[in-house]
């Protein structure tokens, strides 16, 4: 019998309630102790976990009918049905208008069988759930990442995420544990497993003949690996990965195995198997654990330093920003980038500041100028807005972001695909809010372009823009010559002829934006002023020569125009950055960037 | 009514993939801002429980590689019980949140913490995180990775597969 404990809202009247069987209820055809009342038959979805329907009930209906209907709908006993809204359990003795269900509202179901697939019963799930958190280091190796990306069709059979460490070994089914932290990283090592995940995809990877090449190789492979140093002081401390990658035999299975996907995954699957069942041995927990942390984390961190660009860099997780690490040891002592005569500024570490780039127009890397700077073809434009300011000095302060970023092989290979297709480089710098308002900058970075790709390319030129010294730096300069610009306007363009060589902005290519390479930057010639000696400290790039900017000779009266609204954008970048001065904004289109 | 159901807390894990950079650069790589990139998980029981690449996944709180939480909701109280709580979860596992269902835009963790949020409390999750694929979809730079992205599998290791095929 159903009662009544709150006003139905639905009952407007003075409470008459009348035993009615059902006659006032059209919609409500079972048996029933409804009150009665106008009955006004609702439409509560009814949800469960696989499907849904629509159950037209009454208003005042009891839980009970209610399950009734559903019962009936669903195909399930009324006592298998598990009705929930709101967080609440609706009871057979409750009314629906008890819990406020009302018209066009959902209702969950869940309907208990004991034989679902490893459920129903509620000592499995409990059992379950309590170990989990025992095993769930170790059984992870148990999981089945499902290959996707529309590769495989629905309920998969168990799959193994083949990770591409798989060659080594015993520790291939290791691959499952401990994948890395989540940042940008994870998810393009996420995208990788899933790439090596869908065997087509592989099997593209496999075609490319550069890949190729390089797998046939043992020893070219076994060389990458040891080069890592992480992975040599991994070797030290584990004897038996040195045995392992020594080994050509293993080696060429590895290599075999990762051409061929299936054998792959039949593999790891063994692997785990064999590994799991060593779980089960008493101690075998332990043994698995210790053989994770031990090995299988540092190699991973290893690995993945290793393989940059390679496709196969998915390689396990780095568990924290271990890439630091590596990158201090494998980076040169920092080169003063826009080396030139301004060597007073040894922006880093070790910095041995270097050799000036004397060359104008497109200048090499190298050691002494990693970033390839021509000087004279630095131009500072965007790289002074407020946005790029806000940045540079987000990215001085955490250097780890850059670092990050920049370090993500995917990072890498969409700057190398970016290089290689210029039109898809332009379109999508074109759309950044920062080029918005400027065709000009625009243009200009269009010509820039290529060089300024080749630039993003050089490892070396990366691993400048991460440390934060060279940033910090970076922005010194780009304040120097703000305050000179507010302290001397004339000076400046008297100084037209001749780009600012080394400034920042060059210095930077793509700076911060990581992803979107060619940010503002990349050189933009005929940027102000050429020699300006005397520029505080970390400016200082005294020009190289008028000629030096490749897109001109640097004195037409176009070139002076744009190199007066480029000072204009000092004084406003100034204003963005540093917080107070100028508030001259050139360009409109950049007011959408705000220091984040 | 009875008051004597056992209620159980349910809270939202909130965590930020991208560790702040979202933040940073979102305004220069799409052009608006985003806060982060949001995978979220609910917990319950004295579990967490997400979607990902491999399916509904659990793990102790804050137990995957992600770490300890950026945000933590409190969802309300369920009186649902664990059994049916895990039953619910198997089924959904089976069919509408098996591993290979997860999209990365329209079928993602997000998707499936909403969907649990409001099976056990009512509630929805906050709305600035089940906008952001759509957030990142409405930005040029979001349609040109589109491709990529929708391959990306985002599955924080650290967790037990629920109805999981094989658990040797």
């Amino acid at each position: 019998m159903t009662r009544k404990l709150t006003p139905d809202a639905s009952c407007s009247i003075g409470g008459v309630k009348m035993a009615d069987q059902g006659a006032a209820d059209p919609g409500n055809n079972n048996n029933n102790k409804a009150e009665a009342s106008e009955g006004t038959i609702i439409k509560v979805t009814v949800k469960t976990p696989k499907d849904k329907e629509e159950i037209a009930i009454a208003e005042d209906a009891s839980v009970t009918q209610f399950k009734e209907e559903i019962s009936r709908r669903f195909k399930a006993k009324q006592d298998q049905l598990v009705l929930i809204f709101a967080g609440k359990i609706l009871k057979d003795g409750d009314s629906l208008s008890q819990h406020g269900i009302k018209d066009g509202l959902t209702v969950h179901l869940v309907i208990k069988t004991a034989h679902k697939a490893g459920e129903g019963a509620s000592p499995t799930a409990s059992s379950s759930t309590s170990t989990q958190a025992g095993t769930s280091s170790t059984s992870s190796p148990g999981t089945e990442p499902s290959p996707t990306a529309g590769s495989t069709g629905s309920a998969p059979p168990p799959t193994q995420t083949p990770n591409i460490l798989t060659g080594f070994g015993d520790l291939s089914s290791l691959s499952g544990l401990g994948m890395g932290s989540a940042n940008f990283m994870e998810l393009q090592q996420q995208m990788q497993r899933q790439l090596m995940s869908n065997p087509e995809m592989l099997s593209q990877i496999m075609e490319n003949p550069l890949v190729q090449n390089m797998m046939s190789n043992p020893d070219l492979m076994r060389q990458m690996i040891m080069a890592n140093p992480q992975m040599q002081q991994l070797m030290e401390r584990n004897p038996e990965i040195s045995h392992m990658l020594n080994n050509p035999e293993l080696m060429r299975q590895t290599m075999e195995l990762a051409r061929n996907p299936a054998m792959m995954q039949e593999m790891m699957r063994n692997q785990d198997r064999a590994l799991s069942n060593l779980e089960s041995i008493p101690g075998g927990y332990n043994a698995l654990r210790r053989m994770y942390t031990d090995i299988q984390e540092p190699m991973f961190s290893a690995a993945r330093e290793q393989f940059g660009s390679n496709p196969f860099s998915a390689l396990g997780g780095n568990s924290e920003s271990g890439v630091q690490p590596s990158r201090t040891e494998n980076r040169e002592p920092l080169p003063n980038p826009w080396g030139p005569p301004n060597s007073s500024n040894p922006p880093e570490s070790g910095g041995s500041t270097t050799g000036s780039t004397s060359t104008t127009g497109g200048t090499n890397p190298s050691v002494s100028n990693p970033l390839g700077i021509n000087p004279g073809s630095l131009g500072n434009g965007m790289f002074n807005s407020p946005g790029m300011q806000s940045l540079l000095q987000q990215i001085s302060d955490n250097p780890q972001l850059m670092q990050n970023m920049l370090s993500a092989p995917y990072m890498r290979s969409m700057m190398q695909s970016l290089s290689q297709n210029p039109e898809l480089a332009s379109q999508v710098l074109m759309n950044n809010p920062l080029f918005a308002g400027n065709p000009q900058l625009q243009d200009q970075f269009r010509a820039q372009l290529p060089v300024f790709l080749q630039q993003m390319q050089n490892p070396e030129a990366l691993s400048v823009m991460t440390n934060p010294r060279a940033m910090q730096a970076l922005m010194q300069i780009q304040q120097g010559l703000q305050t000179l610009q507010t302290e001397a306007p004339g000076l400046m363009p008297s100084l037209m002829p001749g780009g600012i060589p080394g400034m920042p902005t060059g210095g930077i290519p793509g700076m911060p934006t990581g992803g979107i390479p060619g940010m503002p930057t990349g050189g933009i010639p005929g940027m102000p002023t050429g020699g300006i000696p005397g520029i505080p400290t970390g400016a200082g790039m005294p020009t190289e020569n008028p000629a030096s900017s490749p897109s001109s000779a640097g004195t037409n009266t176009a070139q002076q125009q744009l190199m007066q609204q480029m000072l204009q954008m000092f004084a406003g970048g100034g204003g963005g950055g540093a917080g107070g001065g100028a508030t001259v904004h050139a360009y409109t289109g950049i007011t959408s960037f705000t220091p984040a | 009514m009875d008051k004597n159901t056992t209620r159980y807390n349910v809270q939202l894990y909130i965590y930020d993939l991208s560790r702040g950079m979202a933040r940073s650069l979102s305004p220069i790589m799409l052009g608006k801002q985003l806060d982060g990139i949001w995978h979220t998980a609910i917990v319950a029981y004295g579990d967490e429980f997400f979607f990902g690449g491999e399916g509904i996944s659990s793990c102790s709180p804050g137990g995957t590689m992600l770490g300890p939480p950026d945000t933590v909701v409190e969802l309300g109280e369920t009186e649902v019980s664990e059994e049916i709580f895990m039953d619910y979860l198997s089924s959904l596992g089976e069919s509408t949140y098996r591993g290979d269902r997860y999209r990365l835009f329209e079928h993602n963790c997000n998707t499936f913490t909403n969907e649990v949020a409001q099976f056990l409390t009512g509630h929805s999750i906050p709305s600035y995180i089940t906008d952001l694929p759509s957030e990142v979809l409405s930005t040029p730079f979001g349609q040109i990775l589109r491709p990529i992205l929708d391959s990306i599998h985002i599955a924080p290791p650290g967790g037990n597969v629920i109805n999981g095929g094989r658990n040797l």
